[in-house]
């Protein structure tokens, strides 16, 4: 039994007579009542994905199903109409001619189905509580904030209790305050009535936060699909490092290896650097050091257990829970979260302590799938189709 | 395995399968969009090929569109070899450049006047300037005869106590000059309309910083209101240009007793002789001089458009500091005023005064006396009159109809769908404002003689005029209203389970409900004023009120055409403050 299931996913566009490959070739599956995050910069395909789910944009190949019912193959497409789903979007959507209670009916209202009247406001009103907005019944939906809103349409969405819930950014046109919050009560509320999700962001926090899984996506592809903390704490490449988190790579050649203790050493041009690895790398081999902020201690004095780096600091920058350092090492800035009470200045010279259990190892070299040449590829192979 | 993750190996290509063809049902919106598009071919496209066969047909015995054809190149000869054409077109050019020298002029006086000055009583005058636009041109053409026309025009019957003259004159509003300033009165009010709202829309304090750099008023004006202007003014004048080269009113009353002959006129008699058969080629090859003389300005037009070379004004705009008149606010007001009653006033109050008067005669003690509704009671009692009455209605009724509906789902095709075909729908709802309303009369009355059918001969023929002629007003509104409301909108719909048809019903329709009614109001008021098609259409049993007057004028039934001048002037003022009301409401909506 499976929530979602995305096989050989193909999507393209076409943007004034130019071929535009949005999805190329995607495969996933999401399991019953998960919360499944596609995350990625603005382009990524995570969008055309979603809609493509929601029966909104047609794919040119591929296998789509929803609770084990094909909702799209080269041969079949469900029309959005018949697929059972609800979607939230991100600008709400919410009809401006309808009261709150008509926007939220509005679905069962127009079912094959017929329903009595005195059945639709008792579901209307159980929607509604989920999302605290029953006091709002009879406003126009006009009348709403944005964060009322945004409740509304995801009422209207959960009112004909779907299989598979769909949220296209939907926490992105709210204030800083009412996302954090929004956040925690969508998870919640997702965890409570039990229902898969899909749900489409660029903001990692979110994802990060809010998600069973989530998939990293650039440039129609999937870099990497995994729990929160395997895709913050060991990404599998460049990419996925540097858009969870401001990440710093040091890249340097794999002088020795100690494969009892899981050891690596490298050699960069800041200086010899000891990496902790599962997996042990040739020696001789290229290879780049991924390094979080809030995993390096600034420090005055170089401690023995760790890899010790010097620099020179640039600025820092008071944020309140943190120091933001800037640290010049070589030719590079490191970025240092440092101790909010530690105040070193710029130009103090400074070591940069790092666990070897911190230095996540990646191929530097590893062509990032999806980046130029294969959907350039897609696309010759998408031409020569007759 | 390595360290890194990598994506599963290049995806297991299906391509050795040759491609299976896609062969799916006919979605309901690709049926939309087919039916549709084949809709605008067979309005729009439809006349233009039946004009170009037409003109090179022999049409003495009818006109014919299944082999044998009568090809001829006579009328091309007769249109081109003759010295006439080329006087009909030099009148024509005089004629239209003169009237659109003349609104242009004042509008653009008027507008600065209303916009950038302390001018009293702004929004008054704006008011009344604009207000003309609900009396039609044939009844304009009617006052202004009865006030200039040189055997007892009221005008020349007071100036004859002043030069002594008792028999003619002094002033003949049969001729060019008087055709070109009535002409001109005619679309002083839309051309206002424009220049005032773009003139609204240029921000002010553009003008400000030329004249704190030192610049006088004049040079302002001229290096740099003008020129932000520009693109305004070369959209309002090409707009009113194809307005002014296919207007019969004004021609057909004024002109005709003068021997004046414009291009509009000749087409009208070609197909409309008072003695003889109809020359239907004859005519259609004047119609495609006609629509070319209209095109060609349009397609410049959209070419430098398109260019981008002109600059757009946008931008959030206030109110600049007025223009202080001084001493010259009194020459102002009495100008102003003065053309407000000539345009608006006195031709209004000559009808009512006309209607209530058994005879022609200047304004005197005795007239007083003579006042009386009997011709409004014997006119409104015709059986001719009650039947153009509610001809009238239907055609505007239809004709709303029909262009709006129409015009919304072109412009939903336009808009949202994405389909290969949408740059057609474009195109061709576009085509009809670029033909001149004499042309697509002409086709469509010669489409329905020849096909079988009841269509020609009753109020239907003039309904798909009509509806064709406005279906380009109409998606104009249209597009920008679809444009407003988010795709999203519909989306949601089609996830909450909504068919197409009840994404319609449910969320476009209400929505654009405002932006319909307002196009229906538009096009009912334009339908009501329209003389053009219903007297190229006309035949016994589908009069209309406006062709209804044409021809009491022609026969020379002085009251009765004013009387059913004051009735028709009263529908358009009532349907002008409801659509006023309507599009008022929008706003606040």
């Amino acid at each position: 039994m499976s929530g979602i299931k995305v096989e050989q996913l193909f999507h393209t566009y076409d943007d004034h007579g130019r071929t535009v490959v949005a999805v190329d070739h995607i495969d996933f599956e999401v399991a019953e009542n998960e919360f499944f995050t596609l995350l990625g910069p603005s382009g990524c395909g995570k969008t055309s994905t979603l809609r493509c789910l929601a029966g909104l944009e047609t794919p040119s190949d591929g296998l789509i199903e929803l609770d084990d019912v094909a909702v799209f193959s080269p041969r079949k497409v469900v029309p959005t109409r018949r697929r059972d789903i609800g979607m939230v979007f991100q600008d709400y959507a919410v009809w401006p001619h309808m009261s709150v209670f008509d926007n939220v009916a509005f679905p069962l209202k127009i079912a094959k189905k017929r329903m009595s009247s005195s059945a639709i406001k008792d579901a209307v009103h159980d929607a509604l509580e989920l999302v605290n907005m029953t006091e709002y019944v009879h406003r126009r939906a006009t009348q709403l904030s944005g964060g009322q809103q945004q409740r509304l349409s995801l009422a209207r969405a959960l009112v004909r209790q779907p299989k598979v819930l769909l949220l296209d950014e939907p926490l992105s046109n709210l204030d800083a305050k009412l996302r954090e919050q929004m956040r925690k009560e969508l998870r919640m509320l997702q965890r409570r009535i039990k229902v898969t999700t899909v749900f489409v962001t660029h903001d990692q926090v979110e994802a990060l936060s809010m998600s069973n899984r989530i998939a990293v996506m650039r440039n129609g592809v999937i870099i990497q699909v995994g729990g929160p903390r395997d895709i913050y704490l060991a990404p599998n490449s460049e990419f996925v490092a540097s858009f969870i988190g401001a990440t710093t790579f040091f890249r340097g050649e794999v002088t020795s290896v100690d494969a009892l203790n899981h050891r690596v050493t490298l050699r960069t041009p800041v200086g010899e650097l000891v990496c902790a690895a599962d997996e042990i790398p040739a020696v001789g081999e290229n290879i780049a050091a991924a390094v979080r902020p809030e995993c390096i201690k600034i420090a005055q004095e170089p401690d023995p257990a760790m890899n010790n780096i010097d620099g020179q600091v640039d600025i820092g920058l008071f944020v309140g829970e943190a120091v933001d350092y800037h640290v010049v090492v070589g030719d590079e800035i490191v970025r240092v979260k440092g101790d909010p009470r530690s105040r070193f200045r710029r130009r103090d010279k400074v070591f940069l302590e790092i666990d070897p259990h911190d230095c996540v190892l990646i191929r530097p070299d590893a062509p990032v799938p999806g980046a130029g040449d294969p959907s350039e590829a897609t696309l010759a192979e998408l031409v020569e189709q007759p | 395995m390595t360290l890194t993750v990598d994506r599963p190996p290049a995806p297991p290509s299906p391509a050795p399968a040759p491609r299976r063809p896609r062969l799916r049902k006919p979605t309901g919106r690709g049926l939309l969009n087919f039916v549709v598009i084949c809709i605008l071919l067979y309005l729009v496209l439809g006349p233009l090929l039946m004009l170009f066969v037409t003109a090179f047909e022999d049409t003495k015995n009818g006109v014919f569109i299944t082999p044998p054809y009568p090809w001829t190149g006579a009328n091309l000869s007769q249109v081109f070899g003759h010295s006439q054409t080329y006087s009909v077109l030099g009148t024509t050019l005089i004629f239209s450049g003169g009237a659109l020298v003349f609104a242009f002029a004042l509008s653009l006086t008027f507008a600065w006047l209303v916009e950038r000055t302390d001018l009293p009583l702004r929004n008054s005058v704006f008011v009344l300037l604009v207000a003309p636009q609900g009396i039609p041109g044939v009844i304009m053409g009617v006052s202004w005869s009865l006030l200039l026309n040189p055997t007892n025009g009221m005008i020349n019957l007071g100036l004859r106590h002043v030069t002594g003259d008792t028999s003619h004159g002094p002033l003949n509003v049969y001729s060019l000059p008087w055709m070109i300033i009535v002409e001109g009165m005619k679309i002083v009010p839309l051309t206002f309309l424009l220049v005032s709202a773009s003139l609204r829309g240029i921000n002010a304090s553009l003008e400000e910083a030329a004249r704190a750099s030192g610049a006088s008023f004049g040079t302002v004006v001229r290096r740099v209101t003008l020129p932000l202007l520009k693109p305004a003014l070369v959209g309002a004048l090409i707009y009113e240009f194809v307005a002014v080269v296919e207007t019969v009113d004004i021609p057909l009353l004024l002109g005709v007793r003068g021997h004046v002959k414009v291009l509009s006129t000749q087409i009208y008699f070609a197909s409309h002789p008072a003695v003889g058969l109809p020359n239907y080629g004859l005519s259609a090859t004047y119609g495609g001089f006609l629509l070319l003389l209209a095109v060609v300005p349009i397609v410049v037009y959209n070419r430098i458009v398109r260019s981008g070379s002109h600059a757009t004004v946008t931008g959030k705009t206030f109110r600049p500091k007025e223009h202080k008149l001084g001493r010259w606010k009194p020459v102002a007001v009495v100008v102003t005023w003065s053309y407000i009653c000539v345009s608006f006033f006195v031709p209004f109050l000559v009808l009512l005064w006309t209607s209530m008067q058994p005879y022609v005669s200047e304004i005197n003690a005795a007239a007083f006396h003579r006042l009386t509704f009997k011709a409004y009671g014997k006119t409104m009692s015709s059986g001719l009159f009650t039947t153009a009455l509610k001809n009238t209605v239907l055609v505007a009724f239809f004709s709303a109809a029909m262009a709006m509906i129409l015009a919304i789902l072109v412009s939903w095709i336009i808009v949202r769908s994405r389909s290969r075909f949408s740059w057609m729908a474009d195109v061709l709802a576009f085509m009809p404002h670029a033909m001149p309303g004499v042309v697509i009369g002409l086709a469509v009355l010669m489409i329905y003689l020849i096909m079988p059918g009841p269509i020609y001969g009753t109020f239907w023929i003039i309904v798909i005029a009509m509806g064709t002629q406005y279906i380009s007003l109409g998606t104009r509104l249209t597009t920008s209203g679809i444009a407003q409301i988010q795709r999203s909108l519909e989306e949601a719909a089609e996830a909450s389970g909504a068919s197409h048809w009840q994404v319609w019903r449910r969320v476009l329709l209400p929505l654009l409900r405002p932006v319909f009614l307002n196009g229906f109001l538009l096009v009912l008021l334009a339908s009501v004023q329209n003389l053009t098609l219903p007297i190229m259409l006309y035949v016994p049993g589908n009069q209309v009120l406006s062709s209804l007057i044409y021809s009491r004028w022609s026969s020379g039934d002085v009251s009765g055409t004013a009387v059913t001048s004051v009735v028709v002037t009263a529908i358009t003022v009532v349907a002008a403050i409801v659509l006023r009301r309507a599009s008022g409401a929008r706003t606040v909506a």
